[in-house]
């Protein structure tokens, strides 16, 4: 059993040799290619990571910017509203207002010429019933009132009608 | 039959030629030829694992890579920080040549060449000189061998605690060395006892040998499992163990 226990110092130096050449060998010809393909896909990544990152960013900056100005033209949609609502009120009260003057215009007119009409009926009627009233008075009398006469007989009795018509009214 | 004679004829290395360089025989054994078939294998894997674009070394790959980006990322850039990629290729070499011996001791025919302790000690001495080594190249020899002692100490008691931290060092080294040795051995012995169950009990009667060899053979084979497992363990032990070692002489606070 000692000899379990009491290293074999050629069996140490080769296996110190080999060790010290297979680190040699494995480093030129394992882990220098492995290592340097795992850097190279990290690099990789990483790059694409940097690019999908700065991608990323440039697209929040123009949906930011989109954004803005789509705020900017809700604003200025806004206050053309308010202007086209506000040019309204004042074209519609303008037109309302010119709407009343035309009809009062219309109205005052309508009167004036109802008026009109009204007293030249009126004034016909009149030289009807003067007309009338004097041929009456001719055929009852028997002769014909010279035109002095006339008017001062009818002006009496056109009086005499319209104050009785008050009278009554 | 004796049990020591033949763990011994296991376990025990002998020369098939003597070749003497002074006092040391440096004569080839069946130790040295696994452990050359062993480095050989282990060569062959790990670089058709990094070289080959078929489909083949993609798969290799696929399982040496993980490793190594788990002892890279997780045990050694804590240790080494910035010095990583310098010291990386020692110790992936030193994981799996350890790895590789200790595997190779298992398969049936072939030598433990971790379980005999001169491989275990050698590794040891390997560690010790890089711990030196390193220490004294990054920081000085006369700041290593002054931070091997503790800030504060006494100056009367400093020579005292130089020679402490001095034996420190190569306790820490022996303690690799027999962890290694004791562990992947144990894992010989057991199996070996489990199996001389059946000569034990077949010396009492022949029936009940037959009638223990089942259960015996089903202990020797999850000993066997359980070596599988201790030989990555004391691989990653050992590789963890020297990697700290050697990045205090780095980072000495």
């Amino acid at each position: 059993m000692d000899k379990l226990l009491s290293p074999d110092p050629g069996l140490m130096i080769w296996t110190i040799i080999t060790f010290l050449c297979l680190v040699l060998i494995l480093k030129k010809a394992a882990w220098g290619p492995l290592l340097g393909a795992i850097d190279e896909r990290e690099y990789r990544l990483k790059e694409e990571r940097l690019a999908a990152e700065k991608a990323r960013s440039e697209a929040e900056r123009i949906q930011r910017e989109l954004e803005e100005k789509l705020a900017g033209v809700h604003a200025q949609s806004r206050e053309m509203l308010a202007a086209a609502a506000k040019d309204g009120e004042a074209l519609r009260a303008k037109l309302k207002a010119q709407a009343e003057a035309d009809a009062e215009a219309i109205k005052q007119k309508t009167s004036a010429e109802l008026a009109a009409e009204k007293n030249r009926l009126v004034a016909e009627l009149r030289g009807h019933v003067a007309d009338l009233s004097l041929l009456a008075a001719e055929k009852l009398i028997g002769k014909s009132m010279d035109e002095g006469v006339q008017k001062v007989v009818l002006d009496g009795f056109f009086k005499d009608l319209a104050s009785s018509k008050a009278g009554t009214n | 039959m004796n049990f020591e004679h033949v763990l011994a004829h296991h376990l025990i290395d002998h020369k098939l030629f003597h070749f003497m360089v002074g006092p040391v025989d440096l004569g080839l054994s069946p130790l040295i030829l696994s452990m050359w078939a062993a480095v050989l294998i282990l060569t062959a894997v790990t670089s058709f694992a990094a070289r080959s674009q078929s489909p083949a070394g993609r798969r290799m790959r696929g399982m040496v890579e993980p490793v190594v980006l788990y002892l890279r990322d997780d045990n050694l850039k804590p240790i080494f920080g910035d010095h990583t990629d310098h010291f990386l290729p020692f110790f992936l070499s030193l994981f799996f040549f350890l790895l590789m011996l200790n595997l190779f001791g298992l398969v049936p025919f072939t030598s433990g060449t971790t379980s005999n302790i001169a491989v275990p000690a050698a590794m040891a001495i390997v560690t010790f000189v890089m711990i030196v080594a390193v220490g004294v190249k990054e920081q000085g020899a006369a700041s290593f061998f002054l931070h091997l002692v503790p800030n504060g100490v006494p100056w009367w008691l400093w020579p005292v605690m130089l020679l402490i931290e001095i034996f420190g060092l190569l306790g820490k080294c022996f303690s690799l060395c027999i962890r290694l040795f004791a562990n992947m051995i144990a894992g010989h012995v057991v199996s070996l006892s489990f199996l001389f169950l059946i000569f034990i009990f077949s010396s009492m009667s022949h029936a009940v040998g037959l009638g223990a060899s089942p259960g015996a053979v089903g202990l020797a084979l999850f000993a066997y499992l359980l070596d599988v497992l201790v030989a990555f363990l004391q691989a990653y032990i050992f590789m963890i163990l020297t990697a700290v070692f050697v990045g205090m002489s780095v980072h000495p606070h």
